[in-house]
């Protein structure tokens, strides 16, 4: 009943996301005014190169045939998908000749390594406090917390992350300025090198939780406020029932509802990286590859991690779905 | 059926709200000096319009007052055993003690008062636990199932989600989950509001039979008559925050006294009789701006002088018969009421 009703279904749409969005990205560049293989000769001839005429004749089809784009589009599209199901995104252009997945496949642990850590806790922590202020927002401690949150939520990011790494980074040397680990050390499962990719870790981690905390704070401080007045919280005050409990069974725990929603959304854009902390603290995650694949016109690149990202968020809003209903019984699957 | 034991006494209560609309204060006297006396083990009923003041009035006996409900004067005294409790001087953890271990209440609407995550006897157990130590889970639970089918509800409500379950039947588990802890004093704020006549009666059968089980007092506050009627032993008539009028039952029905109630107890159909039923003319006052006087002056039909001017006092007549109106013998100026 509930396979047939409801999770067939949903998987087919589940597959058609995925598949309308990867081919959106497919077309897109196509259809972007510039040809990237005329971009690479026009970039070698601007560096004063000499090129014969028969010999860029050659260049182009050899490099045409290396970006995927000979043949008609439908020609190239059929292509691009036969690859895809191997895990073959083509070749970089901006680190000739290593394939996409190679280089994603080195910067994805540290993203996620990252990202994953810094979502967790600040939705934890952000839903925690922002929960407890929001029940208690008569009190003196909550209001002073807010007027805090409200003042740290507006930093820009760029703006609080390099005032982060200047004060910690230049100003007291406690922390590293960039990369992921110190250079040269090989990874391993050491102690050693664990501390050593923590504290390299920390101040991004720190950028981030601090800002994701306040955003989360906030939202949750307001939905708190709004279920605070609804009958059965009334009902359960008027009835004795204990603070505490009224507090997180009945306020917290259905305030927390469309919050995890929202933290499910989150963590499938990990998968696309942080991209501006990335480039402060010269992290070598997704986002920062993401950024040189960008500037330096590499579509194979572009296209492998935004499909990737396509489908990261498309499974986690399917998992959402599919879980929701154990925290919420109103839902039905249908 | 009354034992004449004084379980619940009120002297002068009064409970304003005051608003701040766009910097001018303005005052609503919901409760306007109501003085009351219910005893133990008796349905005392509360009837009156919209807007009168019966929910506020339930507030403040309840103790639920938040602003922008002040009280303004006055007492609310629970007689526990031999030992007078004045509500408002408690402390917090004492006033929610006192909750649904002495008195209960039933709150106006009982569509959205369960929380909608967790099944019913999660909140049964939850009101089990913060009232009383000492029992395992499985324990509180074969409590709450005992409890739930010597009222006659069917016991699997326990493990439904209130979104499950009817209208009706929420009011009813609403109803029960109030006798729970076999509370002295039961508040029932309009219990059968929204709901169809025939649900209608079995709630008031489970407020009765609740009242057999448990000898309890049970207050009960609607604007339909013909559920006083049906289930109250006294009745306390309401209008524009003060009581107008307080008998037996029976007696407000066969003798009613003050215009107001005459015209309550006349509206209503009776059999074989097809001829149209006079309404009260006008519409009641805004509590917030009252007339001088009498505040029914305005609506009277037997209109003197006096009514106009001062404010009469709830006196007794025979019988336990009392009555605020200044056409009654021995009506006397409420020395109490605020003049606006």
């Amino acid at each position: 009943m509930f396979v047939k009703k409801y999770l067939i279904p949903r998987l087919l749409q589940y597959f058609l996301v995925i598949f309308l969005g990867i081919t959106i990205v497919f077309f897109i560049p196509r259809m972007a005014p510039t040809n990237p293989v005329q971009r690479t000769i026009s970039e070698l001839k601007s560096r004063g190169t000499y090129l014969d005429p028969a010999y860029v004749e050659q260049m182009i089809e050899d490099l045409t045939e290396l970006y995927g784009l000979s043949g008609s589009w439908f020609e190239q599209y059929k292509d691009f998908w036969q690859r895809l199901f191997t895990g073959d995104f083509g070749i970089s252009f901006f680190q000739f000749p290593t394939p996409v997945i190679e280089l994603i496949k080195t910067a994805l642990p540290w993203t996620v390594g990252l990202l994953l850590c810094t979502t967790v806790l600040s939705w934890v922590i952000g839903n925690v406090i922002g929960g407890m202020a929001g029940y208690a927002h008569n009190k003196r401690w909550s209001k002073n917390l807010d007027v805090i949150i409200m003042v740290i939520r507006p930093i820009p990011y760029y703006i609080f992350a390099l005032g982060l790494l200047i004060l910690f980074g230049y100003v007291v040397r406690i922390f590293p300025i960039a990369g992921g680990a110190t250079i040269g050390k090989t990874p391993s499962f050491t102690l050693h090198y664990i501390l050593d990719v923590l504290k390299h870790a920390f101040l991004p981690a720190l950028s981030m939780v601090v800002l994701g905390v306040a955003s989360w704070f906030q939202t949750t401080k307001l939905i708190v406020q709004n279920v605070n007045a609804e009958d059965f919280v009334q009902y359960a005050q008027l009835g004795g029932i204990k603070e505490r409990k009224i507090m997180f069974k009945y306020v917290i725990r259905n305030a927390m509802l469309p919050q995890i929603t929202n933290l499910a959304l989150s963590l499938g854009q990990i998968l696309s990286g942080a991209l501006i902390t990335e480039i402060v603290f010269s992290y070598p995650g997704v986002g920062n590859l993401l950024f040189s694949a960008i500037t330096t016109g590499d579509y194979n690149l572009i296209m492998g991690i935004t499909a990737l990202s396509i489908m990261a968020i498309t499974t986690m809003v399917l998992i959402v779905d599919l879980i929701y209903p154990l925290f919420d019984p109103r839902i039905k699957y249908k | 059926m009354t034992t004449n034991k004084t379980v619940l006494r009120t002297q002068n209560l009064k409970s304003y709200y005051i608003l701040d609309v766009y910097g001018t204060k303005k005052v609503v006297k919901a409760v306007d000096g109501v003085d009351l006396e219910i005893q133990e083990n008796e349905i005392y009923g509360i009837a009156g319009e919209s807007g009168c003041g019966k929910t506020t009035l339930l507030k403040a006996l309840y103790a639920l007052i938040k602003p922008p409900l002040r009280l303004m004067d006055g007492r609310v005294v629970y007689t526990r055993g031999d030992q007078d409790i004045d509500i408002y001087s408690l402390r917090k953890d004492e006033i929610r003690k006192l909750r649904w271990e002495y008195i209960a209440y039933i709150p106006q609407g009982a569509m959205s008062i369960f929380n909608p995550v967790i099944k019913l006897k999660e909140t049964y157990r939850d009101f089990l636990d913060s009232h009383i130590s000492g029992k395992t889970e499985k324990e509180m639970l074969a409590i709450a199932r005992e409890h739930i089918d010597k009222l006659g509800l069917p016991t699997k409500i326990l493990d439904a989600y209130p979104h499950q379950l009817s209208g009706g039947m929420r009011q009813r588990v609403a109803i029960a989950l109030a006798a729970l802890l076999k509370p002295n004093v039961i508040f029932a704020d309009e219990p059968t509001t929204a709901l169809d006549v025939v649900v209608q009666r079995g709630v008031v059968q489970l407020l009765k039979s609740i009242q057999n089980l448990q000898r309890n007092t049970i207050i009960l506050v609607t604007h339909d008559m013909g559920i006083h009627a049906n289930i109250t032993d006294r009745l306390a008539i309401m209008y524009a925050g003060k009581i107008i009028e307080e008998a037996a039952t029976r007696e407000i029905f066969k003798n009613p006294l003050h215009p107001y109630t005459q015209y309550l107890i006349n509206s209503l159909p009776k059999f074989g009789d097809t001829g149209k039923r006079a309404s009260t003319p006008g519409n009641p006052p805004s509590l917030a701006n009252l007339p001088e006087g009498c505040p029914f002056h305005p609506r009277c039909p037997q209109l003197s002088e006096i009514c106009k001017e001062r404010i009469p006092k709830l006196t007794s007549t025979d019988n336990g018969h009392k009555v605020a109106c200044w056409l009654m013998n021995g009506g006397e100026d409420d020395k109490n009421a605020t003049s606006s």
